[in-house]
C-alpha cells in the first residue's frame, strides 16, 4: 500500500494496464517527448521510457485527428487511452466523441464497440476562459459516453482500469487541483488529494458512488474539487450542529442514484455543489432527481451552489468568486434551516 | 423599499396574537431594532422589533385586536413611497419575517410566499400525515417561516390529533359553533357524522354576570385541560402523610438563612422519587410511551392572567439551593409574563400545590402529554396516633392524578408511597448532592 497523488495513482494504473493487455496503448500531444512532462500534469511521465513511442504515441496538434485515430483504433480492437492535455480542446472533437464514439455500437446493433478512453483535466486554475472550464456535463447529455470523475488516488487508479476494461467509450474527468503534480506542473491552490493505493489488482466499479462524510441533516453532493469544498464545509456546520452527509458519486454516468435518493431521504435536505455553471446543468439534474423521487422527503427546497454563468475569469480575484467557496456553502446550508 | 410589519408567530399552536400596545404611532420615524409593538399570546407578552428603519405607515391592527400570525400589520416605509397594493407585489410575509427573525440569516426571499399562506415540506406533510397531526395549527420555524419536519414532531408532542370526522359533519359543526372535540363519532371507525353534530346539546344561554370572550390565555388554559379531561383515563389515588420531620426540616433550612418553600422540598423530593419510578416520568408521544431519565418539573403557578406550568429543567441535577433559587426566578417571571413559551412547555411532571389556600386534597387534571401530577395539600396540625398515643402532628394530604393509559395503579400507588415515606423521612433528602442513583 503506497501513498500516491491522483497523477501518480493514474500513471500506475495506466501502466499496469499496458503491462496487463497489449492492446492498450496512449495517445496525446506531448506524452511521451523526451524531457516532457508526460502531457500537461505529468500523467505519463516515463511511460514512454519503458513501452517506447510504439505504444505512446505522440500526436501532432489536432485533438479531432488524434480522437478519430482512437476511435478507429478502438473500433478494430485496440484499447487506446487518450490524453487531452485541457478538457477545453474536448470541444475540438465534439464531433469525434458525440457523432462517432457515442454512436457506433447503437447505430451498429450492438455489434461494434469502442472501447476508448480520453482523459481530460478541469477546473478553474488560473488560466482563463478557455482553459479553466468544468465542463463534464457537456458529455453527460450524450447517451453512448460513460463519464467519470475521480477525487481521490484510490478512486482515480480504479475507475481508469475499470474505463480500460469497459467495452464503451469513458471519459475520465481530472481536476488540476487535485492532481498533486509536482515540481514545474504543481499547481497555486492545489488540494491535497494523496492518498493510500493498494498494490494489488483493483478497480473502482464505474456507477458507485462514494459517502465521503456521514450525516442526519443534510446532504451535500459534489464532485472533484468540490468535494472537498463539501467537506470543509460539512465540517464548519458541525460546530452549528448541523450534520451534513457528503456524497461523491464519481461516476457520472452511470450516476449512483439511488445512493443520492437514499441519503436525501434521510436528511430531508440537499445541496448540490458543482464549479460548472449552473443553467442547464449537472446540478440540476441532481436536484430533479431528488425533486422528482424523493419529494416527500424534503424538509427544503433542493438547492444548487455553482459557478455563476460565465466563462471563468482569468483575474485571481474573479476567480475566487467564481468557483463556489465554503463560504457559499455554509450559506445555502443555513438557509435550509 | 417598504418593509412589511408583521404578526410574528410565537410558537407551537399559535395561530393569532393580539396586539397590545403600539409603542410609535403611524406617521413615527422608526428605527430598525427598536421595540415596535407588544404581544400577547395564549402563553406570554413580548415586544417585537421594528424590521427596519423609516417611517410607521398604514397601521392596519390597533392595539386590543387580534391577528393571525404572518399577517401584515403594518408598513415601514419612506414618507412619500407608494405602498403596494394588498395582495399583489409584497406579500413575501413569511420570507420577510424569516428575515426579521434572524438579520444574519441569507435566508433566499421566496416571492410567492403570501402571507395568509402556510408553507409545510414535503417531509412535514408527510411526518403529519403520518401522526394524524393537523398542519393548520403548527407554528412553521423553517426557511420562510415554513413548517418543517421538527415543528411537526414537535406538534405531536401537544397539540391534539383532529378527531375523524366527515366534510359534512365538519361544516355542520363550524357553523353550530360545537367543537367536534367533544363529540363522540358513530360512523364507521368511529368517524363523527351529521347526526352526531346535531344531537349535541346546544350550548344554552342564561343570564351572564359577566361575559368574557375566551382567548389568550384563557383559552389555552381550556384547549389544554379539556383535553386532557376527555382524552387521559385519569385516577387519583390520595393519602395523608405525617409531615412534622418535614415541617421541622424546612424550618432548620429557612434558620439557616436559605429560604425553601414546601414547594422547593417537594421538588426535591419529587426529583428523587421520580428517578426511582420513571413509569411516572413519562409523556405519551404519538401512540408510545416514553419514559424519560431527564426529571423537568412543572410548577402550578397562579397568575393574573391564569394558570401557567413553568417548567423548572433538570431538577434531579439541582442540589437544593439551586432549586430555591431557580424556582423563585421561574415563578417570578411565569407572574410577570415574561416566560418565553419555550420555558411553558416540555415538563415530564407536575406539581400543584393548593395548601396556602387552606385546600386538603383534590383531584388535580394532568398536564398532558405528562403522566401524572402530584397536588399538594396544606399542612396542618391535627392529632394523629403515634406509638399508640394521641400526639399532635403537622399532617399532609397527597394527591396524585395519574393517566391509567399510561401506568397502572400499582405502580403509581408505589410512587405515591414512596413520596409519603420521603415526606415523612426527609433527612436523607438533603443528604449528598443532587438526588437519584
Amino acid at each position: 500500500m503506497a501513498v500516491l497523488t491522483i497523477a501518480e495513482a493514474l500513471r500506475d494504473g495506466i501502466r499496469e494496464e499496458m503491462r496487463r493487455d497489449p492492446t492498450v496503448f496512449c495517445l496525446g500531444e506531448d506524452i511521451g517527448v523526451a524531457g516532457g512532462w508526460g502531457g500537461a500534469f505529468t500523467v505519463t511521465l516515463g511511460l514512454a521510457d519503458e513501452f517506447g513511442h510504439d505504444r505512446v504515441l505522440d500526436t501532432p496538434i489536432s485533438e479531432s485527428g488524434f480522437c478519430g485515430v482512437a476511435i478507429g483504433a478502438a473500433m478494430t480492437g485496440m484499447r487506446p487511452i487518450a490524453d487531452v492535455q485541457y478538457g477545453d480542446f474536448l470541444f475540438c472533437m465534439m464531433d469525434q466523441l458525440a457523432n462517432q464514439a457515442a454512436k457506433m455500437t447503437y447505430m451498429s446493433g450492438g455489434t461494434v464497440k469502442v472501447p476508448l478512453v480520453i482523459r481530460a483535466p478541469v477546473g478553474s486554475t488560473r488560466r482563463g476562459a478557455q482553459h479553466a472550464q468544468t465542463l463534464e456535463v457537456f458529455f453527460t447529455h450524450v447517451p453512448g459516453l460513460k463519464v467519470v470523475a475521480p477525487s481521490t488516488a484510490y478512486d482515480a487508479k480504479g475507475l481508469l482500469k475499470a474505463a480500460v476494461r469497459d467495452d464503451n467509450p469513458v471519459l475520465i474527468f481530472e481536476h488540476k487541483l487535485l492532481y498533486g503534480s509536482k515540481g514545474a506542473r504543481s499547481e497555486k491552490g492545489a488540494v491535497m488529494s494523496a492518498g493510500e493505493v493498494p498494490d494489488e489488482d483493483y478497480i473502482v466499479p464505474i456507477g458507485a458512488g462514494a459517502i465521503r462524510r456521514e450525516g442526519r441533516d443534510v446532504t451535500l453532493v459534489g464532485k472533484l474539487l468540490t468535494v472537498y469544498r463539501a467537506i470543509e464545509a460539512a465540517e464548519r456546520l458541525a460546530a452549528d450542529g448541523i450534520d451534513a452527509e457528503v456524497i461523491d458519486p464519481r461516476s457520472l454516468v452511470p450516476l449512483d442514484r439511488a445512493l443520492i435518493l437514499e441519503s436525501v431521504r434521510k436528511t430531508g435536505r440537499l445541496v448540490v455543489v458543482e464549479e460548472d455553471n449552473q443553467m442547464h446543468g449537472w446540478a440540476a439534474e441532481i436536484v430533479a432527481l431528488a425533486a422528482a423521487e424523493a419529494f416527500w422527503w424534503l424538509d427544503a427546497p433542493p438547492v444548487r451552489v455553482s459557478a455563476p454563468d460565465v466563462p471563468p475569469p482569468f483575474a485571481p480575484v474573479l476567480e475566487a468568486e467564481y468557483v463556489p467557496s465554503v463560504e457559499r456553502i455554509l450559506a445555502a446550508v443555513r438557509a435550509l434551516f | 423599499m417598504a418593509t412589511e410589519v408583521l404578526m410574528p408567530p410565537l410558537g407551537t399552536n399559535v395561530d393569532t396574537a393580539t396586539l397590545v400596545i403600539w409603542y410609535r404611532r403611524e406617521g413615527d420615524q422608526v428605527a430598525a431594532g427598536e421595540a415596535l409593538f407588544a404581544v400577547e399570546t395564549d402563553k406570554a407578552t413580548l415586544d417585537v422589533e421594528a424590521p427596519a428603519t423609516g417611517v410607521l405607515r398604514a397601521v392596519s391592527v390597533a392595539a386590543g385586536e387580534e391577528a393571525p400570525a404572518l399577517t401584515r400589520i403594518a408598513w415601514i416605509a419612506t414618507a412619500d413611497e407608494n405602498l403596494p397594493e394588498d395582495g399583489t407585489e409584497c406579500t413575501q410575509g413569511a420570507a420577510r419575517h424569516a428575515a426579521q427573525a434572524d438579520a444574519a440569516s441569507d435566508a433566499q426571499e421566496s416571492a410567492t410566499a403570501a402571507a395568509d399562506r402556510r408553507f409545510a415540506s414535503p417531509r412535514a406533510r408527510r411526518a403529519a400525515s403520518e401522526m394524524g397531526v393537523d398542519l393548520r395549527a403548527v407554528a412553521g420555524t423553517g426557511p420562510s417561516g415554513s413548517v418543517v419536519e421538527r415543528d411537526v414532531l414537535a406538534a405531536a408532542r401537544t397539540q391534539e390529533r383532529v378527531p375523524p370526522a366527515t366534510p359534512l359533519a365538519r361544516r355542520v359543526a363550524a357553523d353550530a359553533g360545537v367543537p367536534l372535540e367533544a363529540l363522540a363519532g358513530t360512523g364507521p371507525g368511529g368517524r363523527i357524522q351529521r347526526g352526531d353534530v346535531e344531537r349535541a346539546p346546544a350550548p344554552a344561554p342564561g343570564e351572564a354576570v359577566e361575559s368574557v370572550p375566551v382567548t389568550g390565555v384563557r383559552a389555552h388554559i381550556a384547549e389544554r385541560l379539556g383535553r386532557s379531561s376527555r382524552e387521559t383515563a385519569a385516577v387519583t389515588l390520595t393519602a395523608e402523610a405525617d409531615a412534622t420531620a418535614f415541617a421541622r426540616l424546612r424550618g432548620e433550612i429557612v434558620a439557616e438563612g436559605l429560604r425553601a418553600s414546601y414547594n422547593d422540598l417537594f421538588l426535591r423530593l419529587l426529583a428523587r422519587a421520580l428517578r426511582e419510578h420513571p413509569r411516572l416520568n413519562a409523556s405519551l408521544v404519538g401512540d408510545r410511551i416514553v419514559a424519560l431519565r431527564r426529571v423537568d418539573i412543572a410548577l402550578a403557578v397562579d397568575t393574573e392572567r391564569g394558570l401557567l406550568a413553568p417548567v423548572l429543567r433538570g431538577v434531579d441535577d439541582l442540589s437544593l439551593r439551586e432549586i430555591v433559587k431557580r424556582s423563585a426566578a421561574l415563578v417570578d417571571r411565569a407572574r410577570r409574563g415574561e416566560c418565553p413559551p419555550e420555558e411553558l412547555s416540555g415538563g415530564t411532571f407536575t406539581l400543584t400545590n393548593l395548601g396556602m389556600y387552606g385546600i386538603d386534597a383534590f383531584t388535580p387534571i394532568v398536564n398532558l402529554p405528562e403522566c401524572a401530577i402530584l397536588g399538594v395539600g396544606r399542612i396542618k396540625q391535627a392529632p394523629a396516633v403515634v406509638d399508640g398515643r394521641i400526639e399532635v402532628r403537622h399532617r399532609v394530604w397527597l394527591s396524585l392524578t395519574f393517566d391509567h393509559r399510561i401506568v397502572d395503579g400499582g405502580p403509581a400507588a408505589r410512587f405515591l408511597q414512596r413520596v409519603v415515606q420521603l415526606v415523612e423521612e426527609p433527612g436523607r433528602l438533603l443528604a449528598g448532592a443532587p438526588a437519584g442513583p
